[in-house]
């Protein structure tokens, strides 16, 4: 079968991907996942979406996203519930040094246009009453960041993209990729697929479609750790989230309270299998900033693989040595929040379109160069 | 409600506990779990589903299920079928998700 495009992976990226190409006319696309929708980091994710990062590339992708999001729902015409929850991300300061940082944050994120505001504890405490007031010194605060459901998100772009043309394989493996004379030849473990463009969505397995190719993308796959809480009545708006000690923790419109933390020294490996280490640490970390929630039962705790980069900024690019290869990784963790602009981003590079965005700063040839680049220090 | 007489076993007296259902006055044993003594006192609505708020019985009685999950001294979605019953308990039953 031969395809214009073949995007591989159909997590949110590869799904958002195909949605703003078939929308702009360009549907012969065939999307290819080794299992289900969401089944890789997408629907394994935190799913909340912030615009508070130090570095100007993750401010405006993040802004741009959430535009989208607000209207996400009828946007791509969507039946379901998208769940969007718009009450902000309160994020806490714990030492001199980091309060210093989130200044530098807050005035480059006003700057963009980005509503952050910087708290005193005693107006955190109005946020989130139940906060430690000992844990932290001081916070910042995004009315308009939030979390919304990451099944039901990329469900709404998969309808969307389908209902346009687009067609999608599920539980098919791609084993190698052969580019000859221009044309891709995409082999799986279930046929041959053709193509002009190739799209490499594939999250924690970025890198290994890259090499496929004889690509060297510089990202690697890492564990992260993830558990979700009984419901209870809703007492939580904005996610809490602390850099310093390692925490983000939010209420979603379920009932449940869905946090994560990083543990270090992870291997680089596709290893997402559960650990008690992690449950002891989130255990004690939830119970010295959100004392109360540390009295509901964890009902399940699992992981998935973050695709970082050296930056821990995306690549979105096409490759310069492979024409019409175009790379969509290294998200670092936060996939799902810049999804909408990571897909307006590459089907406007496909279509030869003006770009919404300066993407220079999201091109992979910034780890080639000698020349020193910023590295995303809003991180868990 | 409870079983007084049987061919086999002996039920020996136990010291009798009060505590309070929904702001009502009851009495258990001691050695009952909180829902035993409910039972025993004729209470077999435990609790609502969520969405569409239908009665709910007792059910798994082993602590798995929700469907006996109560308010126990302030303490929302307490186990009541795994846990002992104690002198001076005020044992709430609980609408919605409960509130910590």
């Amino acid at each position: 079968m031969t395809y214009k495009i073949i995007i591989i992976g159909a997590g949110v990226t590869g799904c958002s991907i195909a949605y703003n190409l078939a929308k702009k006319g360009m549907n012969d696309i065939l999307v290819i996942d080794k299992s289900y929708l969401t089944a890789g980091a997408t629907g394994r994710c935190g799913a909340g979406v912030r615009q508070q990062w130090a570095t100007k590339a993750n401010c405006i992708m993040a802004k741009h996203s959430i535009e989208f999001f607000e209207h996400a729902k009828e946007t791509l015409d969507y039946k379901g519930d998208i769940e969007f929850k718009q009450e902000g991300y309160l994020i806490l300061a714990t030492t001199k040094e980091e309060d210093l940082q989130f200044a530098k944050n807050v005035a480059l994120q006003n700057s963009l246009g980005i509503p952050t505001k910087k708290l005193t504890p005693e107006e955190a405490l109005k946020i989130v009453p139940h906060l430690n007031p000992k844990s932290f010194i001081s916070a910042t605060y995004c009315q308009t960041d939030g979390h919304l459901n990451p099944f039901k998100m990329t469900d709404a772009y998969y309808q969307a993209a389908k209902k346009l043309g687009a067609t999608f394989n599920f539980f098919e493996k791609v084993l190698d990729i052969k580019h000859d004379n221009d044309i891709y030849t995409v082999t799986t473990n279930k046929g041959i697929y053709q193509s002009e463009i190739l799209i490499d969505a594939a999250g924690g397995y970025s890198r290994e479609i890259g090499l496929m190719v004889g690509l060297d993308i510089p990202v690697y796959a890492e564990k992260h750790e993830i558990l979700v809480t009984e419901p209870i009545s809703k007492m939580q708006g904005p996610m809490v989230m602390s850099f310093t000690k390692n925490l983000y923790c939010q209420q979603v419109p379920h009932g449940s309270f869905l946090m994560g933390r990083t543990t270090p020294n992870q291997p680089k490996d596709h290893d997402i299998s559960s650990s008690h280490e992690f449950l002891d640490e989130m255990a004690k970390t939830i119970d010295d900033i959100l004392p109360k929630i540390g009295e509901l039962r964890v009902i399940r705790q699992w992981a998935g693989s973050y695709n970082m980069s050296p930056d821990k900024q995306p690549i979105i690019c096409e490759s310069d040595e492979l024409k019409n290869f175009y790379i969509a990784a290294g998200f670092s963790g936060h996939g799902f929040m810049f999804a909408p602009m990571t897909g307006i981003l590459i089907s406007e590079m496909i279509l030869n379109l003006p770009l919404s965005l300066e993407t220079v700063m999201l091109h992979i040839n910034r780890f080639k160069h000698q020349t020193t680049h910023e590295v995303e220090k809003s991180v868990v | 409600m409870r079983i007084e007489k049987h061919p086999i076993l002996t039920f020996e007296e136990k010291k009798i506990l009060h505590f309070t259902f929904n702001h009502q006055s009851m009495t258990g044993f001691e050695g009952d779990t909180i829902q035993s003594a409910l039972h025993a006192n004729g209470i077999k609505k435990l609790s609502e589903s969520i969405e569409h708020h239908r009665p709910r019985g007792f059910y798994c009685a082993i602590g798995n299920c929700a469907s006996c999950d109560m308010t126990v001294n302030n303490q929302p979605n307490v186990r009541t079928c795994i846990t002992m019953l104690e002198e001076g308990m005020v044992v709430l039953s609980q609408k919605g998700k409960g509130v910590l």
